[in-house]
């Protein structure tokens, strides 16, 4: 049954699906042979396609490639040309040798400088370290810490429209009555239109300390006290009373008998005066001052006896780094009274003082410095926005609250006369035979440096 | 005099070793109930010993090592008495080394230390070794934490090698003052001459048996202040005198043994756990958390 069935299937397939097989698509399952005597259909395929693909021959000639050596425009080639001609050989050394002598600049002068700038500037960089200087208590001061000079003192202020008065300043004295008396005539000191202010250490080690302090109160000056001063202050408070000796060197030291010996000598009126004296001395910027510069001091003055920590508030400043400092661990800004430390970052504490004090001068900002107070903090905080930033890096004439100041102090022996933009150091060895130094401020800010020789009293 | 067989006979049996030592702990207590004194020190001629169970307790009279907050307690309490009585005797003395740096940072005790220092001279000593050695004082303290809220009594006890300028590996330390609650102590050294120094003609040179070596002016004159409240004496040069024995970040530093500084209220407190996080890893960095963080005690319920 089946059979007849197909061959009915056949012929009607013949009768309806007559087509020729021509060009691609074609149906390769339509292979079969046919009983009616067409050729197979996949004879009459003609494969034209064949003739448009080009088959790569492994013999005979082929396009060189840009990396090519044999090709001669090839980049190898090219680039060999180039190197082996005269001006880029020429252009080579020199290059070479600019690269040699950049180097060498950089090692020898730019390096140094940016390494001795950072080294100025990360102590006071926030954000580096544990901590800084200034946030602990530290110690106590029995006396008035910060006093600001009598306004009628000023020079060319509300009592001296005319700008005749004078500011002398004189390093530490040690009771050398004879080399001060000398120096203030060598000046022509006029209790009238001057007035004296001591840097401190008008005692102890000289001929006549109570000589020294008579003079002063004679003239009306004032000092700031000095490590000497403090020394017999604090003696006094036990060593005072009638019925105690003086203790011998020999179970204490030389220096503390000879002020032990000096205490029994002193009058009241002396120990008043030596109480007195402040921690600090604030001197506003003189009214008549115009031109700031080396010789020139128009900015405000604070007078102490041995140093100052930069950026930290007055107020913070432990009395006794005042009164004793000579230099300032670089990194975390702790002072201390040797020149160095056993950790060996110490830097004279005058040279990050001056640093800082003409950066501020410059209006360059202090963001990212230390701050001291949780108020200082929050105001931070606030300018944070993006139009302070911007304004920020630019550097404008004045910084806002910062002012710069320039501090007037002696202590240092050793480096003597020290006169910088910002700070003067004025003690000259004059106890040790050096010299008894004085600066005189008039009323347009123009400094002048006179001395006397002094005597050997060690 | 002549003391009786049996007296001499008990001191002979109960000494350890035969050398001078510390009371012995019948004689002195009965509570806790046996003595944690570390007697096994095999250097006979020690006199201070410690307890077994921590390097700065007295084991006759404490058993267990102390938590922080009652150590910190017991050692304020310690220091006030030690205070008091020094003022009340007359005797000279003032705060070194660790309480000093407390000192320093917030006029109290660092909260981490485990020990106070004091220091006496050398006419002092004398004078608490003649007159006030194995003395016992008792204070009444109005504590808040109120569980012992009666007395307190407190042991001065004077080594006798403290005769001895010479340097002494094993008794550095020349007076005690001791809680007889808990065996806090307070170690006292003397600041002597140094002999060898004044032989070569090297001027104002002391030292302390502990090995520390000090310039009479460092020290003297003794500057008047005050310590967890009461009136104390410290160091001449006293900032000068931390940096040579702990370093410029000691003065500095205000992350330290987990503690950190609170600026505003001039104090050490611990840091909180948040804060610990804070701080460990985004490192220790001032200003932008610290301040943050300084203020975290004032505004935030503790």
């Amino acid at each position: 049954m089946t059979q007849k069935l197909g061959q009915e299937q056949v012929e009607e397939k013949e009768t309806q699906y007559e087509y020729t097989p021509q060009g691609p698509g074609l149906d390769t399952r339509q292979h079969m042979t046919t009983s009616y005597g067409h050729k197979p259909l996949i004879d009459q395929v003609t494969n034209g396609w064949r003739g448009d693909v080009k088959i790569p021959e492994d013999s005979g000639d082929y396009e060189p490639g840009f990396c090519d050596i044999e090709d001669e425009g090839s980049c190898p080639n090219v680039s060999r040309d180039i190197v082996r001609s005269r001006r880029f050989r020429r252009m080579l050394a020199l290059v070479v040798v600019a690269a040699i002598l950049a180097y060498y600049a950089w090692q020898a002068y730019l390096r140094p400088r940016l390494l001795e700038d950072w080294e100025f500037k990360e102590g006071f960089m926030s954000g580096r370290g544990n901590g800084t200087y200034g946030m602990a208590r530290s110690g106590d001061f029995d006396g008035t810490a910060i006093k600001d000079i009598d306004a009628a003192l000023v020079p060319g202020g509300k009592a001296d429209h005319d700008g005749k008065r004078r500011l002398v300043f004189i390093g530490d004295i040690h009771g050398c009555k004879k080399e001060l008396l000398h120096l203030l005539d060598k000046i022509d000191f006029d209790s009238a239109k001057d007035h004296l202010i001591a840097t401190g250490d008008v005692v102890s080690k000289g001929p006549d300390s109570a000589g020294v302090l008579d003079e002063l109160i004679r003239i009306g000056a004032e000092s700031v006290r000095g490590n000497h001063e403090d020394r017999l202050v604090e003696a006094a408070k036990t060593m005072l009373d009638d019925d105690v000796d003086v203790p011998s060197a020999a179970i204490t030291s030389k220096g503390s008998s000879k002020d032990a010996a000096l205490l029994k000598h002193m009058k009241p009126r002396h120990l008043r005066f030596l109480h007195d004296m402040p921690l600090m001395l604030r001197i506003p910027a003189l009214p008549l001052a115009k031109h700031p510069g080396k010789h020139h001091i128009a900015e405000e003055i604070t007078v102490i006896h041995a140093g100052l920590v930069p950026h930290v508030p007055l107020e913070k400043q432990d009395p006794y780094f005042v009164m004793n400092m000579r230099s300032i661990d670089h990194k975390t800004h702790v002072p201390s009274a040797l020149h160095e430390t056993k950790k060996g970052n110490s830097k004279p504490w005058f040279n990050i003082w001056n640093w800082y004090q003409d950066r501020i001068d410059r209006g360059r900002s202090v963001d990212g410095f230390h701050v001291y107070s949780y108020a200082e903090w929050l105001g931070k905080q606030a300018s944070h926005g993006w139009f302070e930033k911007v304004r920020h890096v630019l550097p404008s004439k004045h910084n806002d609250k910062v002012t710069p100041q320039v501090a007037v102090y002696g202590h240092d022996s050793k480096m003597g006369l020290q006169l910088h933009r910002w700070s003067k150091g004025l003690d000259s060895a004059c106890v040790s035979g050096g010299h008894l130094t004085a600066m005189v401020l008039d009323a347009k800010g123009k400094t002048e440096i006179t001395s006397v020789k002094c005597k050997n009293y060690k | 005099m002549r003391l009786p067989f049996s007296i001499l006979l008990s001191c002979f049996l109960f000494s350890p070793k035969g050398g001078l030592a510390d009371a012995p702990y019948d004689q002195v207590q009965d509570n806790p109930t046996w003595s944690h004194q570390n007697l096994d020190d095999v250097r006979a001629d020690k006199y201070f010993h410690e307890s077994t169970f921590a390097e700065h307790y007295d084991g006759r009279f404490g058993d267990r090592k102390l938590n922080y907050d009652e150590r910190r307690g017991h050692l304020t309490a310690l220091m006030q008495t030690y205070i008091s009585t020094m003022n009340d005797i007359g005797a000279e003395t003032w705060i070194m080394h660790g309480s000093l740096l407390g000192w320093y940072w917030s006029r109290k005790i660092l909260p981490w230390d485990s020990d106070v220092d004091a220091m006496v001279s050398e006419q002092s000593i004398h004078h608490l070794a003649a007159y006030h050695n194995m003395t016992v004082h008792t204070f009444n303290l109005h504590n808040d934490d109120a569980e012992d809220n009666s007395h307190r009594s407190y042991l001065l006890e004077i080594n006798p090698h403290y005769v001895n300028s010479s340097l002494d590996e094993v008794n550095k330390i020349d007076a005690r003052w001791i809680d007889t609650t808990t065996g806090l102590f307070i170690d006292v050294t003397t600041l002597r001459r140094n002999a060898t120094a004044d032989a070569l003609g090297i001027d104002g040179s002391m030292m302390v048996k502990d090995r520390h070596h000090y310039n009479y002016d460092d020290i003297f004159p003794l500057r008047h202040t005050t310590f967890e409240g009461y009136p104390v004496k410290v160091p001449f040069m006293y900032a000068d005198i931390l940096i040579e024995e702990y370093g410029e970040k000691a003065l500095s530093d205000v992350y330290f043994e987990n503690h950190i500084f609170d600026a505003e209220l001039r104090e050490w407190r611990p840091l909180r756990y948040a804060e610990l996080n804070l701080y460990q890893n985004d490192g220790a960095v001032m200003d932008a958390h610290y301040w943050a963080m300084s203020i975290a005690s004032l505004y935030s319920p503790d």
